[in-house]
């Protein structure tokens, strides 16, 4: 097994990602549009309820976050709705590739885009509502980031594991999953504002504490204490979950048909 | 010779249901050698069961029970393996809509691990070979259907595959690319020796193409072999009508070589000849012999759609 073939088996579903992003204008509009109609509609709330430089931060921080993990989880989610859409899904897998190259490819597409969105959003955040970076610092910036983007594989992954269960039924949770992450993450408000029981769901996703990280630079409590350490080792364990569970559904889709079926 | 295919007892049943199971029995102790180089076709009705044999063959689908061998490997163990010296194309070929000629060749070439000057070159061959200089840079979505055809079979081909699965090649095509494709498919066999496994319900397609077939019914391969030997075995073959001048003997044609059935009056003889054209000369020469006139004789081509009717009752 050569390395370098195993790599461009990989880079297969990049350059198709990449190809499919430059060529389609909903995608830019997705990458764009969206994210920006979200950081100034809660950006001007903030305004409106004349609320202070910290809280202001603090819910902004959300909307980059929301942001940059839906776009940077779209891409790993389509490198197989691309062939569900297109009927070709049977194509790809007649080939020796494994999961992992699906995950590697398509995760390098949403890498980048969730960057340019994580950038973009950031810089309009302080052009637009005085949002001050330099308390997070370059490495603040980085970690944080790097947490958002291993949230958005681990929803990535889960999304192509349900499709290959589901098939077209579980199309809808490319976009939906994240809401509801997000949602119980604390998104706009601190966790403890939740009820208690969805407080302890909120501890289990490592977003919780990404965003509590970022947020800390700000003055703002963390509700459990090593945030970084929680929110990398939960998402070791998620990916390393995930990757089981997409494993376990090709299999299903093998024994199932589901591969034949959204081929048809 | 080397065997492609070896398949002992191999079961399949498709469950649907999460809540009320509903079980879908498909494939019962199917039973199937397939020599290599040959072209094979798998024959059989709607919903017989061919796409998922086939399907279980290039790795896509898991067999519930069986022994399943391709170029020697078992499909379940060692479907890695498999899966790097196989292909497939389907008819009404499908890819992704927004992607180029070239670009959907690439993609699936870096699939295969290909990539840099050799996967240029293997692109720039399939592009020859199917004739798709034109639209190399059309996308799928525009393209004809026979061009997005010709792109299967150049996907199909881009890894350079010893075994080639073709799931019902020429569906949707006009008559004119159909026979188009079929002779690509004849010139690939002949010329590369690779092994062709094909499923369609078109018995000429099967007769033009293949060396050999297997008819598939009731989950299992019903008769395998010629497209001839199967009509000598169900006793379809050429029907030859004789109209005699006057009555024509009668004998024993029955017991003539090559003659599966016989009926006559006083002035017509009709015979089912497994081969007319080798057979009926000594058939004439018995009524001459005998004292017989013949003043017309009609022969009508052996009708393969009863074949088909005869294997699928």
């Amino acid at each position: 097994m050569s390395l370098v073939a195993e790599a461009v088996k990989a880079w297969a579903f990049a350059a198709r990602g990449g190809i499919m992003n430059c060529r389609n204008v909903f995608a830019v509009l997705e990458m764009l549009f969206w994210p920006l109609v979200g950081l100034f509609s809660v950006g001007l709330l903030t305004r409106f309820l004349d609320l202070g430089p910290a809280t202001v931060s603090f819910v902004l921080i959300g909307s980059v976050a929301m942001n940059t993990v839906q776009i940077a989880q779209l891409d790993v989610s389509y490198a197989l709705l691309y062939d569900v859409w297109a009927k070709s899904l049977k194509h790809g897998f007649i080939a020796p590739i494994h999961v992992i190259h699906v995950i590697l490819g398509s995760g390098l597409v949403g890498f980048i885009r969730g960057l340019v969105v994580f950038i973009v959003m950031l810089a309009l955040s302080i052009w637009a509502f005085g949002m001050d970076l330099r308390q997070a610092g370059w490495l603040g910036l980085t970690i944080f980031f790097l947490g958002l983007f291993l949230v958005a594989v681990i929803e990535g992954v889960l999304v192509l594991s349900l499709v290959l269960l589901f098939g077209h039924r579980a199309e809808i949770t490319a976009w939906a999953i994240s809401y509801l992450v997000l949602l119980l993450a604390g998104l706009y408000y601190p966790v403890t504002l939740l009820p208690v029981s969805l407080q302890a769901v909120a501890q289990l996703i490592p977003l919780t504490h990404f965003m509590e990280y970022f947020r800390s630079f700000y003055g703002f409590p963390v509700s459990a204490s090593a945030p970084l350490a929680r929110g990398f080792l939960l998402s070791l364990a998620y990916l390393a979950a995930g990757y089981g569970l997409i494993t376990v559904s090709l299999r299903r889709a093998r024994q199932r048909g589901t591969l034949l079926k959204l081929s048809e | 010779m080397e065997t492609a295919i070896r398949v002992e007892g191999l079961f399949k049943t498709f469950q649907s249901g999460w809540v009320r199971r509903r079980r879908l029995p498909v494939l019962r102790d199917l039973r199937l050698a397939i020599p290599a180089g040959t072209i094979f076709g798998i024959l059989g009705p709607n919903g017989a069961g061919k796409t998922t044999l086939i399907s279980i063959l290039a790795t896509l689908l898991l067999p519930d029970a069986g022994m399943v061998e391709v170029l020697g490997l078992d499909v379940r163990r060692q479907a890695a393996k498999v899966r790097r010296r196989i292909n497939l194309a389907s008819g009404a070929a499908k890819f992704v809509w927004s992607l180029t000629v070239l670009e959907n060749l690439r993609f699936y070439g870096h699939l295969y691990g290909l990539w840099g000057r050799q996967l240029a070159v293997r692109v720039e061959e399939m592009v020859a070979l199917f004739e798709l200089q034109e639209y190399r840079h059309s996308p799928f979505e525009t393209l004809s259907s026979g061009l997005k055809q010709r792109l299967a079979l150049a996907k199909a081909l881009i890894s350079r595959p010893e075994l080639l699965f073709l799931d019902e090649p020429t569906n949707g095509l006009d008559p004119i690319a159909a026979q188009h494709s079929r002779e690509e498919i004849l010139r690939l066999n002949r010329q590369t020796g690779v092994t062709i496994i094909l499923t369609t319900h078109n018995l000429r397609e099967a007769e033009q193409l293949c060396q050999e077939v297997g008819f598939l019914g009731e989950g299992r391969i019903l008769a395998q072999g010629s497209i001839r030997a199967l009509q000598t075995q169900l006793g379809l073959g050429d029907r030859v009508i004789l109209e005699g001048a006057g009555p024509l003997p009668r004998l024993a044609y029955q017991q003539l070589p090559g003659v599966l059935r016989c009926r006559q009056n006083e002035t017509h003889l009709e015979l089912i000849l497994d081969h007319s054209d080798s057979r009926l000369p000594l058939v004439i020469q018995e009524i001459n012999q005998a004292g017989g006139l013949i003043r017309a004789i009609r022969v009508e081509a052996a009708d393969l759609e009863d074949l088909f009717r005869e294997f699928s009752r």
